[in-house]
């Protein structure tokens, strides 16, 4: 495959827009995130870091904007040496950064976001027409004195571009930016990038999607635990290799089904009916969902974040009150918000925020693995506990469920993502549920525990239990699922067999486009 | 530079090591200040020593001291444990007295154990009713509780004062030299509290008492139930929650309980020491923030809130003994809030690891982020 | 006690409860007493009130409102008697003593919190511990012997262009002293602080997201220090005007737990300004209440109606409790959380 070197990037004549040399940023507790990572950003180019969950692609990032000082290593803008002590100085230096948990206000308007990142007097009017104008230059429309919080996810995205815009960046770091969009919002992202490109600006672009790098990107840095696997030109190397330099290994490129046994006519596990629930702020959340699980069966619920997922979830699991319509676990309709009754129905959760609602972050993992049994025997008689046996049964479990930790008095806030997620799975499937809940299982998660968690739900499914998984990766959905819902503004609007889907379709009908529905009834149970 | 990282896990020698630290910091923080108003600090520790604990009778004055600060002390500890700011010891305490002084009026000439029994249950349950206030409004209507029960403790003092000074009730003495300068109705004699003599020291019902309610709150926190639902909504609530513990309920619970305690500790006020309501001197003594600084200096550990409860006793015990033109008033709690500010303050010796780093990076501006995290300067 | 304290009161010439309980000629009369007393005790409340806001609008709860009025109230009380020059340099140099001290004993908070990582609600407790009622400013106030006589100089009423007998609002806008007009100043510009200058916009993005404000390159911890030291200044000035104005003679505990009615105040104002004051006049008719009545011969309970503002204030913020008003206006969103970047 053909490796640039660094001399490539200045070919133009102009220095790089970025050059960084053997950026090196370690941890406490001895954690390299970074080293010796060379990488050049030409000026006009989008420039995308790929690698997989876990391979410092973030904390790089994060060194380029100032929120982290390297431990070694050096930086040159336009050829000349800079130092950041503070985002502050990357900001001045024109360096944008759209993070992937987005840095905004939310009780302020556009506009006032928009004027945080700048000086002098306050100008409202004025920063509201810019925000108009460069919407209009670059296709980002958004209402400039639009609060944060009324927006849609896809919305405040661009007034992140916007606020980086209008800071007068030259150089765009983008940090995951599609994880958030439909296929359609991810096109005109891409637009939007090309038109910066085409006016000399550059763009890091970091994803662990092979595919969407091929979709933007000029040139490529792999990243691989924590070191660079060399830049490459996009156009010229093939997605296998890119694959391989990712996870150091040959992998299945596909986002085939996770291999599943066939039970198509079990019972109905989950039935939901009408549902409908406010939001935060009171908002309509929840519009009348439809849905049924049968037994040995993975649904997935696919749709853009905050599209309703989060509030399903939490009223199936007895954490919300609703207003109206039934949930049904295993045949006990469940009244009112809670969690206890859900539990004792048959339900099992894995929420979206796994170490601060599935788990108390501080008590140690016998502790957690106890957090819904303790009620009962073996694990208490009477009002007492009985300790010994919730270390005998931590102990089995972290050996079953492969929890990798120094021991089951660890608490659990020190694990990994893929170990927290792996005690979560452990105490929620050893109460043998009926029906599985799993909002976001895998986000953020590495590869690794990302099989392992998949495998888990697939086990479970062919088990007999019903899963119902809620997710914002398409991909996730696409590998896991017997049968996909799509949810939009609170609404389910097609539920289609996994063998009958189409991205394309999938894509517009979470963008709540429904033109291209022919007669398919909005109806839980195909 | 200097760079702080979290620490991994405690050594054990960091343990002893940080207190012990932050304590004498304290004490020489003290000793400044002394110096500083024109006393001599080492001829104030030492009389503090004395009068505390060594001197003739000092022990067991020392003890009816650290009575009321054990029972506010683990009514803090308790609430605080769930991370229920239950601020409201002090009122909670007056309660308790206004609850025992009418049953110890009123049971006063039956059997001994009938009337302790019930001036016990009477400050226990208006404690518990106090304090179940504030807690009810926590639970059900998500209303502050630091705000609650410290608006409660005015209101409670209040009430107390007009119940002997304002009003002709039940709890004021009409009688005798009461019909000219107000004061509180006794309690009959046969309800004082009973107490048991050491030979060189005595100790009364209510420390005794209150010890055995601080091992029976550290087997509870330890290994029941109730304790380890206290732990998890104490560290995360929205986990207990989703985990189907009753959230609301052992909120309201725990606040009646330690509303409770602190109620009991109202009745050994009148059933040990006063043998009347005296809403004044319950108001001026302060045992509400003097529990909360011996909670927060036993580390929330039932068992520890009894020794820090004696040393604290020994101190405020020194304190009034010694009240006078060289020996100002205000030293004693002015002593107790140094030792908290400065045993939270060493908390972070223990939490962090602080690292010189070489010089070439010491180009930050220091004071932009010294809360900055892993690595920050500091 | 109560005995001496009337007795000096007596000797005081123009003391401020016989200001306060009776008008001139035609407004002699109750809603104008009442009013006149409601801005008088609620001025103190109003000025710690606007600095706690102030403060939590960073997202640092202060907790030791009251210890800082107290140790406000000492400096003020000391610099009073002992200082030296005419009787208006006197009080200026005292309210500039109290927000000195007021402002040190919040930079110890500040410390704590934001240095050394101790929780916000126990740093707060302990400043008042410390600085409270039994703690630091009774040792400095009996160190000192505040208590042995009144306060000599203190603060005037002023009779703003000789308008001070107009009717009703001569009272009320033309006659108060120094320090209420300050407030009212303050009102103003810690709205137009707030909402309109650029600092101000930078302050509540730190409260409510201070790491998108660290990304932008605002230093969080830095405007947390100023403005928690700030808010101390304004504690102190409150607690100051209690020797100065309210009560000349000094006592332990002098404030009388206004620190915490000052935080109640600015949950029930909903973090703005024009609305603390609105609140800070109510509790302050309501704190007066007793007074004002008793002095017209009206017989009532004092115990009972001094436990009125107490009362109310835990009914108001049980309303503002409510969902309804939970997510209409909230407090700060990062109030009470350390900021630390976010480590791994």
């Amino acid at each position: 495959m053909p490796e640039t070197t660094t001399n490539d990037a200045s070919a133009g004549g102009r220095p790089p827009a970025l050059a960084a040399r053997r950026i090196t940023k370690r941890f406490p507790g001895g954690v390299v995130a970074n080293e010796a990572v060379d990488l050049d950003v030409a000026p006009g180019e989008i420039h995308a870091l790929l690698g997989e969950n876990g391979a410092g692609k973030s904390t790089l990032s994060n060194c380029f904007t100032g929120l982290y000082r390297p431990d070694e290593g050096t930086l040159a803008v336009d050829g000349v040496p800079v130092e950041f002590h503070s985002p502050g100085d990357a900001i001045v230096s024109g360096f944008g950064l759209v993070h992937q948990h987005f840095r905004l206000v939310e009780p302020f308007t556009v506009a006032e976001n928009v004027l945080l990142g700048e000086h002098g007097r306050i100008r409202r009017s004025e920063a509201e027409a810019r925000v108009a104008e460069l919407g209009d230059r670059y296709g980002l429309e958004v209402d400039p004195s639009a609060r944060i919080w009324q927006l849609s996810v896809g919305q405040q995205q661009r007034v992140e571009i916007i606020k980086a815009l209008s800071c007068e960046a030259k150089l765009l770091i983008l940090d995951e930016p599609t994880a958030v969009l439909t296929p359609q919002e991810a096109e005109s992202l891409f637009e939007v990038l090309r038109r910066m490109t085409a006016e000399g600006r550059s763009v890091i672009f970091i994803s662990h999607k092979l595919d969407e790098v091929r979709a933007v990107a000029d040139r490529v840095t792999v990243l691989r635990g924590g070191r660079s696997e060399g830049t490459h030109v996009v156009a010229g190397t093939a997605s296998r290799d890119l694959a391989r330099l990712m996870v150091g290994r040959d992998i299945d490129l596909g986002t085939g089904p996770v291999p599943r046994q066939q039970r198509p006519t079990a019972a109905v596990v989950l039935r939901v009916e009408d549902l409908r629930a406010t939001g935060d702020r009171g908002e309509t959340a929840l519009d009348g969902v439809t849905l049924d699980v049968r037994a040995h069966e993975v649904l997935g619920v696919c749709g853009v974040s905050g599209n309703g997922q989060r509030e399903l979830a939490e009223v199936i699991a007895g954490m919300r009150a609703r207003t109206a319509g039934t949930v049904e676990v295993a045949g006990t309709v469940l009244t009112g918000a809670d969690p206890r009754a859900a539990h004792t129905a048959g339900l099992g959760h894995i929420p979206e925020d796994r170490l601060h609602t599935g788990l108390s972050p501080s008590l140690s993992i016998e502790d957690n693995l106890a957090l819904t049994a303790y009620r009962r025997p073996p694990l208490s008689r009477g009002p007492f506990l009985r300790r010994t046996r919730f270390r005998a049964r931590a102990i089995e479990l972290m050996e079953r469920y492969d929890v990798r930790a120094p021991g089951p008095t660890t608490p659990t806030r020190v694990l990994s993502g893929g170990n927290v997620q792996k005690v979560l799975l452990a105490r929620e499937l050893s109460s043998d549920p009926k029906v599985l809940l799993a909002a976001s299982p895998t986000r953020g998660l590495d590869v690794g525990a990302i099989e392992t968690v998949r495998t888990l739900l697939a086990e479970a499914a062919d088990r007999g239990v019903g899963v119902l998984l809620l997710s914002e990766d398409l991909d996730e959905i696409l590998s896991l699922s017997d049968r996909i819902a799509v949810i939009y503004e609170g609404r389910i609007l097609a539920v289609v067999d996994r063998a009958d889907a189409d991205v394309e379709e999938l894509g517009l009908l979470m963008g709540g486009d429904v033109s291209h529905l022919s007669a398919t009834p909005a109806r839980g149970s195909a | 530079m200097i760079r702080l990282e979290r620490r991994v896990d405690q050594p054990r020698w960091l343990k002893v090591a940080v207190p012990a630290g932050s304590v004498l910091t304290a004490l020489l923080a003290g000793a400044v200040l002394l110096s500083l108003t024109g006393h001599d600090a080492m001829e104030t520790y030492q009389l503090l020593l004395e009068r505390g604990f060594t001197s003739q009778g000092a022990f067991t004055a020392t003890l009816t001291a650290a009575t009321p600060l054990l029972f506010t002390g683990l009514c803090a500890a308790v609430a605080f444990r769930m991370r229920v700011f239950n601020i409201g010891g002090e009122g909670q305490l007056i309660m308790g007295a206004v609850g025992a002084s009418a049953a110890g009026i009123a049971l006063g000439d039956g059997p001994v154990v009938i009337t302790v029994l019930g001036m016990i249950l009477a400050g226990a349950i208006c404690g518990a009713v106090w304090a179940g206030i504030a807690g009810a409004l926590k639970a059900w209507a998500n209303t502050n509780e630091i705000i609650t029960t410290l608006m409660l403790n005015y209101v409670a003092a209040n009430l107390a004062t007009y119940l002997v000074f304002g009003s002709k009730s039940y709890w004021r003495e009409l009688g005798g030299t009461g019909a000219m300068f107000p004061q509180g109705k006794p309690i009959a004699e046969g309800a004082h509290w009973p107490s048991v003599d050491f030979g060189n020291f005595t100790m009364g019902f209510g420390f005794f008492l209150g010890s055995v309610i601080a091992i029976g709150l550290f087997v509870v926190f330890r290994s029941t139930r109730f304790g380890f639902q206290v732990q998890v909504i104490g560290d995360e609530p929205r986990a207990a929650r989703y985990a189907g513990m009753r959230t609301k309920r052992a909120i309201f619970g725990l606040m009646a309980l330690s509303g409770a305690i602190a109620g009991i500790g109202g009745a050994s006020d009148v059933g040990d020491t006063r043998y009347v309501l005296d809403p004044k001197a319950l108001q001026q003594a302060g045992y509400g923030y003097a529990g909360i600084v011996v909670a927060a200096l036993a580390r929330l550990n039932p068992i520890a809130v009894v020794f820090v409860a004696i040393l604290m006793g020994g101190l405020s015990n020194a304190g009034r003994a010694l009240q006078g033109p060289d020996f100002p008033a205000g030293l004693v709690g002015t002593l107790q809030g140094l030792l908290l500010v400065f045993t939270l303050g060493g908390e972070l010796f223990a939490r962090y690891r602080i690292r010189r780093v070489a010089a070439e990076h010491a180009a930050a501006d220091p004071a932009d982020t010294p809360g900055g995290a892993p690595a920050v300067t500091a | 006690m109560i005995a001496a304290l009337t007795h000096l009161l007596a000797q005081v010439p123009d003391a401020p409860t016989t200001v306060l309980t009776s008008g001139r000629g035609i407004n002699d009369n109750l809603f104008v007493i009442i009013a006149i007393s409601a801005i008088f005790y609620g001025t103190p409340l109003l000025l710690a009130a606007l600095g706690e806001m102030l403060t939590e609008r960073s997202g640092i709860l202060n907790l030791g409102v009251e210890g800082m009025m107290l140790m406000g109230a000492v400096a003020a009380a000391w610099t009073s008697i002992h200082a030296s020059g005419p009787g208006w340099s006197v009080v200026l140099q005292a309210l500039v003593a109290s927000m000195v001290v007021g402002g040190l004993t919040a930079l110890l908070h500040a410390v704590l919190v934001i240095t050394f990582r101790v929780e916000q609600i126990v740093s707060g407790l302990a400043i008042t511990i410390l600085a409270g009622a039994a703690g630091l400013s009774s040792y400095l106030a009996s160190t000192w012997e505040l208590a042995s006589g009144p306060v000599p100089h203190r603060l005037d009423l002023l009779d703003v262009g000789g308008l001070a007998d107009t009717p009703v609002v001569g009272p009320l806008l033309f006659h108060q002293n120094v320090l209420t007009y300050f407030s009212w100043l303050l009102v103003g510009f810690l709205w137009w602080y707030l909402f309109r200058s650029r600092t101000g916009l930078h302050l509540r993005a730190v409260g409510e997201s201070p790491a998108t404000a660290d990304a932008m390159g605002i230093h969080v911890n830095r405007y947390r220090y100023v403005h928690t030291v700030i808010g101390g200044t304004l504690a102190g000035l409150g607690g100051a005007f209690f020797p100065l104005a309210i009560i000349p003679l000094w006592s332990d505990g002098v404030t009388g737990g206004r620190g915490w009615i000052a935080l109640a105040l600015v949950i029930f104002g909903f973090w703005r300004p024009e609305l603390i004051l609105a609140g800070a006049y109510l509790f302050g008719a309501f704190s007066s209440l007793s007074l004002t009545l008793q002095a017209r011969n009206v017989e009532v309970p004092t115990q009972l109606l001094d436990s009125l503002p107490y009362l109310m204030t835990i009914i108001v913020l049980v309303v503002v409790s409510t969902g309804w008003a939970r997510r209409r206006v909230g407090a700060p969103a990062a109030l009470g959380t350390a900021y630390e970047r976010e480590a791994r």
